[in-house]
């Protein structure tokens, strides 16, 4: 690895340890490996949005020309959102491609993302099926969104009616990912999830 | 003669020429010769330096030590060890009516060990009043000696400063060493009218009391003894010819103003870190230690980063072309030593940077063979063979003309990229530390590839 790229990654590291986002238990960093060329970060969810109280995991690989050129991140904990995608976690922010600036740290990107889930950008999706939710059918992506928080960030609001759906689909022989999918992408509708995941 | 020597002449430390003691001592620019080390020329006003040429014969100048029977330098000694001369030390002065059989032992030593050097010239000058057949001897007029100089400076298209050619002391070649001049005065006549007549203007300020402050000859110094400069701290003020003292001040001033902006600058400059690698630039390696000035914004970046930053050729050029920082599109870089705060040092410095770049040759106009993509917006020199600058127009459009709006933009950027790119190599000279020219040598790698890519 570049010299620059981990002396810079070391110096933002003890930065964002020392920041008062990390005091305030917004954003944490890891180190995977002593290199410094993955790391690893969490973001809470910002209050006011169906992410509240959950935590979600980031996967950080920088690169040999850091900080010429942007790390790469994605969303390990699955979420719901418009920008980025339910299956991979492929994050579509500006800043992480062409807007890059080699000012900009791991601490401004962590803060960047939690942003990027209070303020969506349904016009740039990375995820069609969740934009077109959220532009037709706002309360529905909500409702959604804080259903996967709860499942997969250990978020604290619990909606049985979707619980209940996806442990019918669950004893139908479908796994259980599959099948919130299925009936996220459809507004919760069983029947119609049903027939797509049999057809 | 004079251009000859002009041409072949170095450049020796002017204050150590004149006092024997440098207030620069190793710093200085120039090299230290004592005047009877070197063959003074000329000196430009308001440079520090002596143009000369430094004698390679052994002096001919006579031992005074070894004539007292006791030179420590014995074979390394400069000056002559000559047992004829040491005959000749007789008090046949008086007697001698032939200038090429005066030699210097015969100049009472304890009498004029300074003023010996203004007795050549002074000698030099006699003679040739009296001589008139041999007029393009050593003293030519100075008058004749500056104008071939100019005539020969304005052919070669050079700029130098005005040189004002002072007498000449080439005083190996004088007559009194070249056996057919046949002087009517004798070396002590000539000696003593001149000596006499200028003999306040002649004393100089004694070398080692102004280095010292102490002279140990102090009963017999022959030499001015200054006072106390309380700015350098050296006895150099002259004892009472006020126009030297006022000089003598203001340089103290104008040197203490100097270092003074200096240590400002170091101090301002000396925890600044780059926004891009983070690091305090003047920690950096010392070819690193530059700071890449933004002439739009205010943030600080190392010279090497944000140049880096404005090569990367993933990202549109108007995200490279701003600053990382505050995203404000900036024209180029200025590279500077110290960071600057204010708007008026940062005019200079930028003011500066583009004086430097305009006398250097442009790369793509090849001195009117090549073609400049910049047209007259390029910062460096269009110039032809002969040196005459020639204005080629204002930069030429796209080849392809479809996208008429937005081409002089997108050339533009490109022309501030092509800056960029080829100054880069600055680490290469990066130790000269005063010259903000001298780090912009031109890079071997060619950018027309780049060219070519983006005009297509």
């Amino acid at each position: 690895m570049a010299n620059i790229a981990a002396q810079r990654i070391k110096r933002e590291f003890k930065e964002v340890i020392k920041s008062e986002e990390v005091a305030k238990c917004a954003i944490k960093l890891e180190l995977v490996d002593n290199n410094y060329t993955e790391l690893k970060g969490e973001i809470a969810g910002p209050p006011d949005t169906p992410y509240e109280g959950g935590n979600f995991v980031l996967e950080i690989k920088v690169p040999e020309t850091y900080p010429f050129n942007p790390p790469k991140v994605r969303f390990i904990t699955k979420i719901w959102h418009p920008n980025i995608s339910s299956v991979t976690g492929a994050i579509c922010l500006d800043i992480l491609k062409d807007q890059w600036a080699a000012a900009m740290t791991l601490r401004t990107v962590l803060l960047s993302l939690q942003a990027l889930l209070s303020a969506a950008e349904p016009d740039d999706p990375q995820d069609a099926v969740v934009a077109r939710q959220y532009k037709e059918n706002l309360d529905m992506f909500k409702l959604t969104a804080r259903h996967w928080t709860n499942a997969y960030a250990g978020g604290p609001s619990v909606n049985s009616e979707c619980d209940d759906k996806i442990k019918r689909l669950v004893d139908m022989g479908i796994e259980e990912h599959q099948a919130r999918v299925a009936l996220s992408s459809y507004n919760w509708d069983l029947e119609r999830a049903t027939e797509q995941l049999f057809s | 003669m004079a251009e000859t020597e002009v041409r072949t002449c170095k450049k020796f430390c002017l204050e150590y020429y004149n006092l024997n003691t440098c207030s620069n001592r190793k710093n200085c620019l120039y090299p230290h010769k004592p005047q009877h080390e070197i063959t003074a020329v000329g000196f430009v006003q308001g440079e520090d330096y002596v143009l000369g040429q430094l004698l390679e014969m052994k002096n001919q100048r006579p031992c005074y030590f070894y004539q007292m029977g006791r030179c420590k330098y014995q074979d390394r000694c400069r000056f002559l060890h000559d047992n004829d001369n040491k005959s000749a030390n007789e008090p046949s002065t008086s007697q001698c009516n032939h200038i090429e059989d005066v030699n210097f032992a015969q100049v009472p030593n304890s009498e004029n060990k300074a003023a010996s050097d203004m007795e050549l010239s002074s000698v030099e000058t006699d003679i040739h009043s009296v001589e008139e057949e041999e007029p393009s001897c050593s003293s030519n007029s100075s008058q004749d000696t500056k104008t071939s100089y100019e005539q020969d400076s304005e052919e070669g298209a050079c700029a130098s400063p005005p040189l004002v050619i002072i007498n000449n002391r080439n005083w190996v070649d004088a007559p009194e060493f070249i056996p057919r001049s046949k002087p009517q005065k004798s070396y002590a006549q000539v000696l003593h009218s001149e000596i006499n007549m200028d003999s306040n203007i002649i004393r100089k300020m004694c070398p080692y009391a102004s280095r010292d402050g102490i002279c140990l000859n102090l009963g017999q110094c022959n030499n001015l003894h200054g006072e106390l400069c309380d700015m350098c701290e050296r006895f150099v003020l002259h004892p009472y010819d006020e126009e030297e003292r006022k000089k003598h001040r203001q340089e103290c001033l104008k040197n203490h103003e100097k270092n003074m902006e200096l240590s400002f600058a170091i101090q301002r400059s000396k925890d600044k870190t780059c926004g891009v690698c983070f690091e305090v630039i003047m920690e950096k390696a010392n070819s690193e230690q530059r700071f890449g000035i933004l002439p739009n914004c205010n943030h600080c970046f190392c010279l090497a980063c944000i140049r880096k930053w404005r090569q990367a050729h993933q990202f549109e050029n108007k995200i490279i072309r701003a600053c990382p920082e505050c995203r404000v599109t900036s024209d180029f870089v200025c590279p500077s030593m110290y960071w600057v705060d204010t708007k008026e040092e940062k005019e200079k410095l930028i003011d500066d940077y583009k004086k430097a770049l305009s006398n250097k040759a442009c790369k793509y106009f090849k001195k009117g063979l090549g073609k400049c993509p910049f047209g007259n917006k390029c910062f460096y020199m269009h110039a032809d063979k002969d040196g005459r600058i020639i204005d080629v127009g204002p930069p030429q459009r796209q080849r392809r003309n479809r996208y008429a709006d937005t081409d002089i933009d997108v050339l533009q950027v490109m022309l501030w990229d092509f800056l960029d790119e080829r100054d880069f190599p600055w680490q290469t000279l990066a130790d000269d530390l005063e010259d903000l020219v001298s780090f912009f040598t031109e890079s071997d790698e060619s950018d027309w590839s780049d060219y070519e890519l983006f005009f297509d």
